[in-house]
């Protein structure tokens, strides 16, 4: 019995749902009220239980097709979203000007490897262009509050 | 009613919604036209500029979006062969072929006029029945909205293509992310699992943006560095001018064809969360099985045309139907509108269009404008959009991805939204490499607190549980959901037979 991603994916959702449905049996029932916290909780995680089983087993039976596989960058995709964490981490720490400016640079530079000097001035130039013109748009004319450095203090 | 529109479009008119409607259809049709980026994407984007904007004024940009994008997705289906949006992926096969049979103009603007055509044929539809059918909805008791929303959950995971079950288990995994926090009728702490910001609940809005603009982005990353191949340079000296009484004509003279794809763009609208790109094929479906002369479907011939566009800008009208009527996002751009709404402290819903005439109304004519706006972006425009085309993905990428942060750190300005967009978006890529389709998970996430109160209030009122089914309009609903995954089932079997029938039979020679 071999599984496909189906079946994967299936797996992780029955896995999930039973550990959540096992929290919920901690949950106390209030006692002013007829049904409590875990009811509905206990309905959608044991539903989604069922269908995840359902596909886990509809997959264990399926004949299997052969795979298409065409070739993808993961690497490039691992250090799109690694690139894209190191920016969510640094924003309350390098503020949102300079964060913006260094995250905007480095994907940039990431999905398109600049080439020569012009490029690379490119590059700085989207990079300082966005952290700027969408901090003015939303400070100044929008009045939306964007993320303050506690390192840099703005 | 007439009243009531006729005001609405004279508000609509002042220069503070004018300007962001037009913007909105601006960026709407660049957006659409930008092969890779999706209405949805584009709709995100322009979601923070809307904080800091009344809500018709917001709610005006994102109509413009809406509309622009489904026309601007035209562009490159005719001119390129590439899709700039899902819903344009129909229009390409008779598009593509009429352009390079020397036609580029005509094929343009028959997708122009057609969009055009249905798009006010669509908003008849809109400004006619959204206030009866929210009437209708009024007299909704729990039970009744319960068994709604259960029926658009199962109608949603029993239309997605892949598999009945991960379209279900998909849904259901969206109802699970309600249950994490709080419980919305007592507001009693539950699987919170340690972490003290989900003693709040999961805000809707950054769980959308991330599944959405990730999965996206992350899927055209993967096809980056290799062998994908590069957009095609334009032939910027090809004329694209043409008569536009002679095309509008052309639509004209069929009027049966222009108006079943703009009921089917409406039908699929008004059905929660299918969207754009279900209309625009089962439009072409149908003109082609209607034609009497299919054989010339992908030849380059104006039915096929007519017949995607029409009914994806219809199905905008049918969208909107839903989410004012019932409060049910009809897609997945709507569902940001609703983010939107609920930003500004907005309910949607029946008692929408009543406690909200004034918005409600300017919503209609916003829609009804953004027609002709589009056509004021694309008289002069529509070389230039060929032009955006060409933009590089390596410097759009990053400039969305910071916009999707300013909209989850504005909603409530802490750092916790931009970490749910962060987990959203590897969970949303995760769900697109596993094949789980992200339409029934959505719809979960934004009705599963509803589907909890409603179960509870329903149960609160009257614990006989069986109200649900004895009580007509809920046990019609409930009998429909049950039908819908029923069909859904018979149909992905059917399709299963088929394909292991054509295996077979190719294996035979």
């Amino acid at each position: 019995m071999k599984l496909s991603r189906d079946g994967w994916g299936g797996l992780v959702a029955l896995i999930g749902s039973l550990l959540l449905f096992w929290g919920t049996l901690g949950l106390k029932d209030n006692p002013l009220v007829p049904i409590g916290p875990g009811f509905y909780p206990r309905i959608v995680l044991g539903i989604t239980a069922v269908l995840s089983l359902w596909l886990v087993l509809a997959d264990a039976l399926a004949e299997k097709q052969p795979a298409r596989s065409e070739p993808l960058n993961y690497p490039l995709v691992a250090l799109t979203f690694a690139v894209f964490g190191l920016y969510v981490v640094a924003l309350p720490y390098l503020g949102f000007r300079i964060a913006t400016g260094l995250y905007v640079a480095a994907t940039s530079a990431l999905l398109a490897p600049p080439s020569g000097a012009k490029s690379w001035a490119g590059v700085v130039l989207l990079a300082v262009l966005t952290a700027f013109a969408t901090h003015l748009v939303f400070e100044r004319y929008l009045l939306v509050l964007l993320p303050r450095g506690t390192w840099t203090g703005f | 009613m007439f009243e009531l529109l006729g005001a609405g479009i004279v508000n609509i008119l002042q220069l503070k919604y004018l300007a962001p409607l037009f913007i909105g259809t601006l960026i709407g049709v660049v957006g659409g036209a930008l092969p890779g980026i999706t209405i949805t994407m584009t709709v995100i984007v322009v979601l923070p500029f809307t904080f800091g904007l009344e809500p018709l004024q917001g709610l005006a940009a994102m109509i413009g979006v809406y509309v622009g994008g489904e026309t601007g997705g035209l562009i490159t289906s005719c001119l390129l062969g590439i899709p700039g949006k899902p819903s344009a992926v129909a229009t390409t096969f008779d598009g593509y072929p009429m352009a390079k049979n020397g036609e580029p103009g005509r094929a343009l603007w028959l997708g122009i006029w057609a969009s055009i055509f249905g798009g006010l044929l669509g908003a008849v539809f809109l400004v006619a029945t959204t206030g009866p059918l929210a009437t209708v909805a009024l007299a909704f008791g729990p039970w009744e909205y319960f068994s709604l929303f259960v029926l658009a959950l199962s109608m949603v995971a029993g239309l997605v293509e892949s598999s009945l079950a991960k379209g279900l288990v998909s849904g259901a995994i969206g109802c699970v992310v309600t249950v994490l926090g709080n419980d919305p009728v007592l507001g009693q702490e539950r699987l919170t699992l340690g972490i003290p910001f989900l003693a709040g609940g999961i805000p809707f809005l950054p769980v959308l943006i991330g599944v959405f603009a990730f999965a996206q982005i992350m899927s055209e990353v993967e096809r980056m560095g290799g062998t994908a191949k590069a957009i095609e340079a334009v032939d910027r000296g090809v004329s694209l001018a043409v008569s536009h009484l002679k095309v509008m004509g052309e639509i004209l003279s069929r009027p049966f064809l222009l108006l079943w794809s703009t009921f089917i763009g409406l039908v699929i609208g008004v059905l929660p969360a299918i969207g754009g790109s279900a209309a625009n094929m089962l439009a072409y479906d149908q003109a082609k099985k209607f034609s009497s002369r299919p054989e010339k479907f992908g030849s380059g011939i104006p039915e096929g045309i007519i017949a995607s566009e029409s009914s994806n800008n219809a199905n905008v009208a049918g969208s909107l139907v839903t989410i004012m009527a019932f409060g049910i996002p009809g897609d997945a751009v709507t569902a940001v509108m609703l983010g939107a709404l609920t930003i500004h402290g907005i309910q949607s819903g029946p008692l929408f269009i009543l406690q909200n005439a004034t918005l409600a109304y300017g919503m209609f004519a916003a829609y009804i404008l953004a027609h002709g706006l589009v056509l004021l972006v694309l008289l002069p425009g529509v070389r230039w959009m060929l032009r955006i085309v060409t933009i590089p993905k390596a410097a759009l990428f990053p400039v969305v991805v910071v916009l999707c942060v300013i909209g989850a750190y504005a909603l409530n300005n802490t750092m916790d939204n931009v970490y749910v967009l962060l987990v959203f978006g590897l969970f949303g890529y995760g769900m697109v490499k596993f094949g789980f389709p992200l339409a029934p998970f959505i719809l979960g996430v934004i009705l599963g607190d509803q589907i909890e109160i409603n179960l509870v209030r329903a149960i609160m009122t009257d614990s006989n549980p069986w109200l649900f089914i004895t009580r007509p309009i809920s046990g019609g609903l409930l009998a429909a959901s049950v039908i819908s995954v029923v069909a859904a089932l018979w149909q992905h079997r059917r399709a299963q037979r088929r394909a292991t029938g054509a295996a077979q039979d190719d294996a035979d020679f």
